[in-house]
């Protein structure tokens, strides 16, 4: 197994109320390179967490402590160059970086830069601004360009959300919405960026896609706005794929259909997938391994054969009989209504 | 008798100045300690009856029957007190309930509303509904938003129950709830039913828990009633196109189930 990022005591803190909330607890895993791998949890099991904490999308107010190690291809992080301007786009939490960082040299175009042993850690630079303020994080920023990578949301991570309304702008045209990540991160013209969108969906299956290029979202159906969501995550190409309840806003017809897609892309462009969802049923009829996660933390990891024919831990076990699927037995007694 | 007869009801919502009917000629029954569910695809139709059956909004066309009158024919006076035996429970009961209210607040108004417990009676009342739904009686205290989301479910269905309503809708009731969570609050609804007889209208997009606690089910397309009758033999050979896509769509966990000596 040739490991894509390996996660080492990932612990994620958020702040509220002025009281700390742990949602993540030395979390420890691989993900290997093209697997299908899902995480599954119910509510406050943190596994949401886990996906922003890997796509480097955490809000500025969570403290993190551990490590997110990655190994992409080096051809890639050679030509990693993200125009500064699209910086502030990347992060909220680092918009400040972002807009500094306008003309100013190269070095400083990969925000949060590990400073340790060539290996990549966007959460300790982002450590570091937060515990010991903006100085102190200029001045990492400044430090040299070590032969370290870190992935760039958007590019090298696609990411697709429960709610396909909340990530695609309302007056934006689709078409626009997907050519300019394919223009931001592959440097395309506009021109070259609209025929790349046409592509892709023709590749989510939307049906005529020369319309679909002008629609705006409300104009679309939930599953075809979840469609176009999808297209937009992978236009530049991304190594990993993160699907956080992609299909769970959407009807059962609609959501086999979507998880089709979804594997079926994957595969054709020999992506790894971080599927996180509340269903194991689902889960276990994508994945090819199963994280489940209880309370922030990893309860156990194993192929999805594993996790559903021979869990090893009590509570996976009681997810697995909570679940009622087609053939569990009925809890209504039906003699009960002749009464 | 039957609790709840709708019969050929239509609604049509108006669009680009053309009519589109979200409802087409449904009609189902519902008989006393009966759950019937409502599953279809998104657009089917099935909220849309919700709200019809609940009188939230007015059909263009046909008859609801409920407890022996013309339901539709109700108004004023007679219309609120009948309402009181036909509850609701839906899917977020945050967004159904004043979130800053307490506990009490929330279970006392259908008492006061409905005139069924005087204010010093009610607080005994209130803490006996808690009881009823499993939750203990320091809960009423606490606001909404506050707890859990499957102590309010809970607490949503005290304030169902607590006008001993014949019929109550759940409108994907238990959709947002943990799997975990989940299964208690059927275990809740089965047992109210068993021991007070309550009716359910059961709106879900899950077919493995409709086939789990439904008597019937009937399947929506379009507007329409595609195929229905006992949930059981409907989800196991469907015989409607859609209710072979929808049977097709559940996930299957597919698992091995080892040796079990019982």
């Amino acid at each position: 197994m040739t490991a894509l990022a390996t996660v080492r005591d990932l612990t994620v803190t958020y702040r509220r109320d002025g009281s700390e909330v742990a949602a993540l607890k030395s979390i420890s895993l691989d993900i290997a390179a093209g697997e299908r791998l899902a995480i599954i949890g119910e509510s406050g099991s943190g596994k949401s967490t886990l996906a922003l904490a890997i796509a480097g999308l955490l809000p500025a107010s969570a403290s993190i402590g551990g490590r997110i190690d990655w190994f992409l291809p080096s051809s890639q992080s050679a030509g990693a160059k993200a125009p500064p301007s699209v910086l502030p786009d990347i992060s909220p939490s680092r918009g400040e970086i972002g807009s500094s960082t306008v003309g100013s040299s190269p070095t400083a175009s990969v925000v949060g830069e590990s400073r340790d042993k060539g290996t990549i850690s966007p959460l300790e630079g982002e450590m570091s601004g937060r515990t010991e303020g903006g100085l102190v994080e200029r001045e990492v920023r400044k430090s040299p360009f070590k032969q370290s990578y870190i992935p760039l949301p958007g590019r090298d991570i696609g990411f697709v959300f429960q709610d396909p309304s909340a990530s695609l702008d309302p007056v934006m045209t689709i078409g626009k919405q997907i050519a300019e990540v394919a223009r931001t991160h592959l440097g395309l013209t506009w021109l070259q960026a609209y025929a790349k969108a046409r592509h892709l969906l023709e590749r989510v299956r939307l049906p005529d896609p020369d319309s679909a290029l002008q629609a705006f979202p409300h104009q679309l159906s939930g599953g075809q706005k979840q469609r176009v969501a999808i297209a937009a995550a992978i236009a530049a190409g991304p190594k990993l794929l993160i699907a956080d309840e992609a299909t769970s806003a959407l009807d059962t017809i609609v959501q086999a259909e979507i998880v089709a897609l979804i594997r079926r892309l994957v595969a054709e462009d020999g992506m790894t997938l971080l599927f996180i969802s509340h269903d194991i049923a689902l889960a276990a009829e994508l994945a090819e391994r199963i994280a489940v996660f209880r309370h922030g933390r990893l309860v156990e990891l194993g192929t999805t054969a594993q996790i559903i024919n021979a869990p090893s831990q009590a509570y996976t076990r009681a997810l697995l009989d909570a679940h009622i699927g087609l053939d569990a037995k009925p809890l209504l007694n039906r003699a009960e209504l002749q009464t | 008798m039957s609790l709840l007869t709708v019969s050929n009801l239509t609604k049509r919502y108006r669009r680009d100045k053309k009519a589109i009917a979200a409802i087409d000629d449904v009609s189902f029954h519902i008989d006393p300690g009966e759950t019937l569910a409502l599953a279809g695809p998104s657009g089917s139709g099935k909220s849309t009856i919700a709200r019809l059956v609940l009188r939230l909004i007015e059909p263009d066309a046909g008859r609801i029957d409920f407890e022996g009158n013309d339901f539709l024919a109700l108004s004023g006076a007679a219309l609120r007190a009948r309402r009181a035996r036909l509850q609701m429970v839906f899917q977020d009961p945050l967004a159904a309930f004043n979130p800053r209210a307490t506990v009490a607040r929330v279970l006392d108004d259908p008492l006061r509303i409905h005139g069924i417990a005087s204010r010093s009676e009610r607080p005994r009342r209130v803490a006996e509904l808690l009881e009823r739904v499993g939750l203990t009686a320091d809960l009423a205290t606490r606001a909404i938003h506050e707890i859990s989301g499957g102590q309010r479910q809970r607490v949503a269905i005290a304030r169902a129950i607590a006008t001993k309503p014949s019929l109550i809708v759940l409108d994907e009731a238990v959709s947002a709830l943990d799997v975990s969570v989940r299964g208690q609050i059927l275990d809740l609804l089965l047992d109210l039913q068993r021991q007070e007889r309550i009716a359910y209208l059961f709106i879900s997009h899950d077919l493995g828990v409709i086939r789990a606690i439904a008597h019937r089910v009937v399947l929506l397309d379009a507007g329409q009633v595609a195929e229905s009758g006992d949930a059981r033999t409907v989800i196991d050979a469907p015989q409607s196109a859609i209710g072979k896509a929808l049977v097709a769509a559940v996930p299957r966990l597919n698992r091995i189930i080892r040796q079990d000596p019982t």
